[in-house]
């Protein structure tokens, strides 16, 4: 399949079972990110308690990266502080999700911009 | 019930037909003579590639010399517009085009259009369908080709061809000798019932990949009489019109090719047909928010075209791939370019709709449980990818 060549195990496991996929009512943090150039976007909803995030939702539209770079996201941060969380970068995300073309980098670029508009004070 | 593969890309290409893919077979080991060559073994390749040539030119009402073997549907298209053109160019250097040519049409007009010609690009409303007046009000003196496509690749819809041909003769009747009138009909052999003089069209391009043969071969109808400039020079084949030493498997398969479409032509449009509408009834039953892309009536029977709300193509993509479905998507993550498909784009759809394109295209091969198990798979991937979708909550 296209996938075989393109995509890691990992990252076809996520797209075919996205984790923490929603939204969360009780939700303290949420951020809404587009990309401008090609039209993906992400929705975070965090529930940060005590700057340590106790749980993460994520919606995402967009090609496969996008939606599996959402989903590696929340388990990267589920349960990590704050602090922890805005310390990854894309080349951890990237690495994650088992590489992906550059051409699809942008995936990574819009979970983290999320990420970090869901962080903001 | 997971079935191994399911192919439903069929205007993508087809699987070569075992009976086509043996005559090529034989071919290849057997009749390896030069064409050109005077002696024994290259007459004999002579006439395999003049059989071909009869079947390819009875497929279409044509006659015998005036098919032109290509290496396939770009060449073709190549050949006929530049070919045309640079051939016409002291009569003038008008092209008529539509927005939705493939883009073996659309980049040879643009690259034509680079080096001082004029090029109309017609457009083509909400149902995918030229408008025959436009066509008409864009003819000027300086006109010297129409390219039109037959039948559009990504969403089906039959252009007025045979119209527009009435239209070209009527302009050489009062004096305009050089206008041509060229039409890309590659999905449209073997799909529709084809013949050049109701056509009325100078020029026709075929290709033999769309048709159950190998990729790799194509032809060029070109009406006796026309003038064209051969791209492809420096040999005498194909009568001085494509030079190069012919192809002969691939040329022996696509003859056999065209022999069984032309044997077959019945059952497999009805076929096509039932399955296309079995697929299509599912669809509307079982999944709600799609929207049908181009008219309902005046498109290729095998071929769907479907915009589902929300999410985007290369996700659907991508999800049907997993379970072993096969289609395409006109979304701009998969092309590779960050557009959505012009064709889509053309008929007025908003990008968000353009970008959640999917084209299915059903052939000979596929079965009813196919389409069966693909729309269980369709309507599993589309429930999960609106429920990951930020737009499905704000669109409904």
């Amino acid at each position: 399949m296209a996938a075989d060549n393109l995509y890691s195990a990992k990252f076809k496991e996520h797209l075919a079972h996205p984790r923490n996929a929603g939204e969360l009512p009780e939700a303290n943090a949420i951020a809404d990110e587009t990309n401008p150039i090609c039209g993906d976007r992400m929705r975070l909803s965090l529930v940060i308690k005590d700057n340590r995030i106790e749980a993460v939702r994520y919606l995402a539209y967009g090609c496969p990266p996008t939606l599996v770079c959402g989903s590696v996201l929340t388990e990267l941060i589920n349960g990590k502080t704050t602090a922890e969380a805005k310390q990854l970068t894309r080349a951890d995300l990237l690495e994650s999700v088992g590489g992906l073309p550059s051409r699809k980098h942008h995936a990574a670029a819009l979970a983290i911009e999320t990420l970090k508009a869901a962080l903001e004070p | 019930m997971p079935l191994r593969r399911v192919y439903l890309d069929n205007s993508a290409t087809t699987p070569v037909d075992p009976r086509v893919a043996a005559a090529m077979a034989r071919a290849v080991v057997e009749t390896f003579g030069n064409a050109s060559s005077v002696h024994g073994f290259g007459q004999q390749a002579r006439a395999a590639i003049d059989r071909a040539r009869r079947e390819v030119a009875t497929l279409i009402g044509a006659r015998q010399n005036e098919i032109v073997f290509t290496s396939g549907g770009t060449e073709s298209n190549n050949l006929a517009i530049r070919g045309v053109c640079e051939a016409a160019a002291a009569h003038g250097r008008h092209i008529i085009t539509s927005a939705i040519e493939h883009p073996s049409v659309a980049g040879v007009c643009a690259d034509l259009e680079k080096r001082g010609w004029e090029v109309t690009r017609l457009p083509v409303y909400g149902n995918g369908i030229v408008r025959i007046e436009d066509v008409a009000a864009s003819i000027r003196s300086d006109t010297v080709l129409i390219t039109v496509m037959l039948a559009n690749n990504e969403i089906g819809t039959i252009q007025p061809v045979s119209e527009i041909g009435s239209l070209v003769r009527e302009r050489r009747a009062v004096g305009q000798k050089h206008l041509w009138l060229h039409t890309d009909a590659v999905q449209a052999v073997g799909r529709l019932r084809l013949n050049v003089e109701d056509l009325g069209c100078d020029l026709l391009t075929m290709s033999g990949h769309k048709l159950y043969a190998p990729k790799g071969v194509g032809a060029l109808y070109v009406r006796r009489g026309v003038r064209l400039h051969g791209q492809n020079v420096g040999g005498h084949q194909e009568r001085e019109r494509r030079a190069g030493t012919e192809n002969v498997p691939g040329i022996v398969a696509f003859g056999e090719a065209a022999k069984l479409a032309r044997e077959e032509f019945e059952q497999r449009s009805l076929h096509d047909r039932m399955l296309r509408d079995r697929f299509e009834d599912a669809v509307r039953e079982r999944i709600s928010d799609v929207v049908m892309n181009g008219d309902r009536e005046r498109r290729l029977s095998h071929l769907s075209n479907i915009s589902f709300r929300f999410i985007e193509g290369e996700g659907l993509l991508i999800n049907l791939d997993l379970e072993h479905v096969a289609v395409s998507t006109g979304s701009a993550c998969s092309s590779g370019t960050l557009e959505p498909s012009p064709v889509i784009r053309a008929l007025g759809v908003d990008d968000e709709l353009a970008r959640g394109s999917i084209r299915f295209s059903f052939g000979k091969d596929n079965s009813e449980a196919e389409v069966d198990y693909a729309v269980e798979v369709l309507a599993r991937a589309v429930e999960r990818l609106r429920a990951l979708s930020p737009l499905t909550l704000v669109g409904r």
